[in-house]
């Protein structure tokens, strides 16, 4: 399992002809530190990284907020209809993600959203991720009602249920959705690659692609193409090690709590 | 946390199908809902659920039906769509050579990868769930795979699986095994691809991991002080009661194999799905037909027929795993 | 509610931080006469760089060039979403197949009538060939071509040398291929040739070339307009003698992954390997160690061999139609002169501009590479290496249902003919 991670290291550290030996070699003979400095300057890494934190970032925030929401709605409030609403979303989850890519395409590019950070944010604000709400849902599901009865005697809307009672306890839960929504948005290339122009606004996963060519005579700089990879991964790397503990507490609602 | 105990049968049934209120029992008699006003309760609700309900109303809905627009349509992207009526549902149940073959491909996937990746999931999730030094980091190494970029994990396995000079038939050569062309091969490609994704097998173990973890131990002593062995405890306790989950379970895995595009994209020789359509998969010809490669024009309107044969092979299957599983699926009485 | 007031603000920032971000889109015209002319390439970032540097040559007080950059690898999807937004720069780089496709559907400037006209870059400026090619059925010219690629066998000296058969070269035969991919195999190359042009999709179009070098009809009678598709008994012996190599295993069955074919050809894995002359550009860099030649393909009486180039196009939709030209003259007859002494990648299409490219082969020391390229150049029989039309992707289904399967024996010869019957349909149903 840690194989790859050795591979992608020792072919960071080999020189640019050493990469190509056959059959291959598993420590390189001499050491290219220089490797983790020449390639990232190469697609411009520091700006690019921004990029990616702050589309990240947001994307993050807003996914793990719209799905809480909506599971709390889900799982927490008595109202017509939501029943059919929890099968509706958790239905989309089928949907093959292919289908929107050319409508929305062509809707974006219709109010102008071209070549915007827009189309890469905007849809984690509008409840992103089914899976999300999902899971959301049947955490919210776990909670005894009684801790809302409380805070209701005590005179407590909705909003403030939410936000002072149910996020505290409800922390494994956002914080699973927060590892697996940084990991996508992190890793997502063909979204960015299609609606970024200028590639002052590109994330870090499309300038990772720019290593790779796929025509006439170009041998891939794969020496710089994995050392800059290994920085490249090592956000979403570090938040999973980080929320490591979370992880697992975060998931065990997916099946234990039936689908009430 | 534990298990709360429940007092419905056969709810595990996969939140997929649609309907109705089948086997949902109702929950009017709970004295906590009735105290509720029920208007003040909708409107929070919706107002709760706003962000979400635009969303899907933006990103599914208007899509789906777009896409169903495109289905009846010639639309190459260059110039307007054409409606040309059922034409490309035609072309694809008669003509398109690519149509059968990659409904095969994508359905020896689902066979060969779901019911391993469950069972692999679970013995690891069973064995990472023993009190022992060391788990905690063999369980990170498994997940390991699942948080790696996959492009570049991927485009490694291209080179492990290099017929002549891949780690994979090294291993075979010095083991004096017989060596296999891997994706080379049409036999072999569709098996080779399988092995790809159980190594990401750490997410499939995760989620059975959690479950484990939310059986409660006393059971398992009590199991134990009346003498069973652990071949009893798992069948007679453990497996009941990750029953639900392992429903979840088979519905996500068939969604992943289904939908899988990534491996047989990057790791077929001519990245369209070879050799041959062996490892084309719908989700990938659906993509070769609408993202062609450079030079080649686009089919919207095709692709977007396939998509829709290929949502409605996911429903259907989906469903019927549902309806089958509900025999099996553990109701509770354990507790 | 709050929560949906913070949601709108973050929302807002977000929007403000992007609409303050530096505006890409395509060219602009401004008021003073200036204009800015885009670009857009599929090369590394080495070679972008390479052509950066050689446009800053370029001087003329009222034109800014600016490149517009994209990761090379999905340049197919990049290209789709930009027709799609109608986004394309002002130049980018094309093949003939995309030059034909948009051309007919009137999306790309056509520049005849000034090719028509100049002297030093007109129509006679470029290899005959290419000029013919990239023009379509209507007479127009919606790119000018920029580099070619000839195609032909690399071949490792050393392993011919130890297999005790001499190496090839111009007028090699088809048979004396087939007997040294034998040989080689025999002496322990688990295959002697890998040609996957000939057992890929585009193979029914390099094999046209065994047909037409023996007076027999090509595959296709047209890439561009084709009115129908044949196999011939020519064309069959040709497929026979295919067969009967992967069978023996001399030549690498379809299926076989070139993705790493240059390095194994570099790491004398590979004897023979059917590819372009481009290889010699990467392999200037990375310096096998073996001793290696290109050979033009073979042939059974007359040469023959494949045509293809690529080019730069400009969607009609430009805003400044006098200065991308100038850019455009600036890229195919100076760019390149300075781009390829450093990576002889192709020969330009551009006459003028091929003795940087010859020179630089010649300086490498790599003369065969040079001398195959001049007579694949020179060849007067040649055919394109696939269908450039709308319906290509059908026909290459069609073909890949049926040909991997006749090479590698599983479906008799006589399914050639059914194949091509079934691509006659899609021509025909597609007018």
């Amino acid at each position: 399992m840690i194989l790859p991670i050795l591979w992608m290291l020792t072919v960071a550290l080999k020189g640019p002809s050493a990469v190509f030996e056959v059959p291959p070699r598993l420590l390189p003979h001499e050491f290219h530190f220089r490797n983790f400095v020449d390639g990232p300057k190469v697609i411009h890494f520091p700006r690019l990284l921004l990029n990616s934190v702050v589309i990240t970032g947001l994307s993050v925030i807003g996914g793990v907020m719209t799905s809480m929401m909506a599971g709390y709605a889900l799982a927490r409030l008595r109202f017509p209809g939501r029943k059919v609403w929890f099968y509706v979303f958790v239905g989309s989850m089928l949907l093959p993600p292919v289908v929107g890519i050319i409508p929305l395409f062509q809707l974006f590019k219709d109010i102008g959203w071209y070549d915007t950070w827009l189309p890469l944010i905007v849809p984690a604000f509008l409840g992103g991720n089914p899976l999300f709400i999902f899971l959301a849902r049947q955490y919210f599901l776990s909670i005894p009602h009684s801790i809302d009865e409380a805070a209701k005697v005590d005179g407590a809307g909705h909003v403030r249920i939410f936000v002072s009672v149910m996020l505290p306890i409800t922390k494994p839960a956002w914080i699973t959705m927060s590892i697996l929504a940084f990991q996508m948005s992190w890793n997502d290339y063909l979204n960015p690659l299609i609606y970024l122009y200028s590639s002052q606004k590109w994330p870090l996963s499309v300038g990772m692609a720019s290593f790779v060519s796929q025509f006439a005579g170009q041998t891939p700089d794969w020496n710089l193409y994995m050392a800059t990879n290994l920085l490249f991964m090592l956000p979403p790397l570090a938040v999973f090690f980080v929320a490591q503990r979370y992880f697992i507490q975060g998931l065990s609602a997916l099946g234990t709590v039936n689908q009430r | 946390m534990t298990a709360a105990p429940h007092q419905e049968t056969r709810t595990a049934a996969p939140p997929v199908d649609p309907p109705p209120d089948r086997g949902l029992p109702g929950r009017l008699g709970r004295p906590w809902r009735r105290r509720r006003k029920r208007s003040s309760d909708t409107l929070a609700a919706y107002v709760f659920l706003a962000p979400a309900l635009i969303g899907f109303t933006a990103f599914v809905v208007y899509p789906l039906f777009r896409s169903a627009y495109y289905a009846l349509t010639s639309y190459n992207g260059l110039s307007d769509p054409k409606f040309i009526g059922l034409d490309n549902f035609r072309r694809m149940f008669t003509t398109d050579p690519s149509f059968w073959p990659s409904v095969r491909a994508t359905l020896l996937l689902v066979v060969l990868y779901v019911p391993l990746s469950l069972a692999i999931g679970l013995a690891l999730a069973v064995f990472c769930n023993q009190r022992m030094r060391g788990v905690s980091l063999l369980r990170t190494l498994c997940y390991l795979p699942v948080v790696l970029p996959v492009v570049a994990t991927i485009t490694l396995w291209k080179f492990v699986f290099n017929p002549q000079v891949g780690l994979a038939n090294q291993v075979l050569n010095w083991l004096h095994l017989p060596t296999s062309e891997w994706l080379s091969s049409e036999d072999s490609a569709i098996p080779s691809i399988v092995i790809v994704m159980l190594w990401s097998v750490g997410s499939t173990m995760i989620i059975f991991l959690a479950a484990l973890q939310a059986v409660p131990t006393e059971l398992y002593e009590a199991a134990r002080l009346d003498g069973a062995g652990p071949r009893t405890v798992f069948f007679r306790i453990t497996l009941p009661l990750i029953s639900p989950i392992m429903m979840l379970q088979v519905v996500l895995q068939m969604v992943t194999a289904l939908q899988a595009f990534n491996q047989p994209k990057i790791l077929s020789p001519d990245g369209q799905g070879g050799p041959g359509f062996s490892t084309r998969t719908l989700m990938l010809s659906i993509y070769n037909n609408g993202f062609p490669k450079l030079g080649q024009v686009s089919q919207f309107g095709y692709a977007s027929a396939q998509v829709w044969v290929l949502f409605l092979v996911i429903v259907v299957v989906i469903a019927a795993t549902a309806r089958f599983s509900s025999i099996w699926t553990y109701s509770d009485h354990v507790s | 509610m709050k929560r949906w007031i913070r949601l709108a603000g973050a929302l807002l920032s977000a929007g403000g931080l992007l609409a303050t971000a530096a505006c890409g889109g395509s060219s602009g015209k401004q008021s003073d006469g200036k204009a800015t002319v885009t670009l857009m390439t599929w090369e590394s970032a080495a070679t972008n760089k390479a052509i950066d540097q050689a446009l800053t040559g370029f001087h003329d007080p009222n034109i800014t060039v600016k490149r517009v950059d994209t990761p090379n690898g999905n340049y197919s999807d990049k290209l789709a979403a930009l027709t799609q937004a109608k986004k394309l720069p002002d130049l980018f780089w094309c093949g003939n197949d995309t030059e034909q496709q948009y051309t007919s559907q009137g999306l790309l400037t056509d520049w005849a009538s000034r090719l028509s006209g100049a002297a030093d870059f007109g129509a006679s400026s470029f290899v005959s060939s290419t000029m013919k090619n990239w023009k379509t059925a209507d007479g127009k010219i919606g790119g000018v071509p920029s580099l070619m690629n000839t195609y032909g066998i690399w071949y490792d000296v050393d392993a011919f040398k130890a297999a005790g058969i001499t190496v090839p070269a111009a007028g090699w035969t088809w048979d004396q291929m087939f007997d040294a991919a034998a040989k080689l195999h025999a002496k322990g190359a688990k295959y002697g040739l890998v040609a996957d042009a000939l057992t890929s999709t585009d193979g029914p179009f390099s094999l046209s070339t065994y047909a037409l070098s023996a007076g027999g009809a090509p595959f296709a009678d047209s890439v561009h307009q084709p009115t129908k598709t044949t196999i011939d008994a020519t064309y069959t012996e040709g497929v026979r003698k295919v067969v009967a190599g992967i069978k023996s295993g001399a030549v690498a069955p379809p299926g076989y992954d070139i993705s790493n074919q240059q390095a194994l050809f570099a790491a004398g894995q590979i004897p023979m390997l059917w590819s372009g002359q481009w290889l010699a550009a990467g392999f200037l860099t990375d310096k096998p160690k073996i001793k290696y030649g290109f050979a033009p393909l073979p042939q059974v009486t007359k040469p023959a061999t494949l045509y293809d180039a690529v080019g730069i196009c400009t969607p009609s939709y430009t805003q400044n139609a006098d200065a991308t030209f100038k850019v455009l003259k600036y890229l195919d007859s100076t760019v390149w002169t300075k781009v390829l002494p450093d990576s002889p990648v192709a020969a330009p299409a551009y006459l003028s501009a091929q003795s940087a490219y010859f020179g630089a082969l010649d300086k490498a020391g790599l003369t065969t590479v040079a001398s195959t390229v001049k007579a694949g150049l020179s060849t007067p029989t040649t055919i394109g290496v696939r269908f450039t039309t709308q319906w290509a992707s059908q026909s290459n289904d069609l073909i890949t249902a049926y040909w991997p399967d006749i090479l590698n024996g599983k479906k008799p010869l006589s399914d050639l003919r059914t194949m091509t019957d079934k691509i006659n349909d899609v021509i025909k149903s597609n007018g």
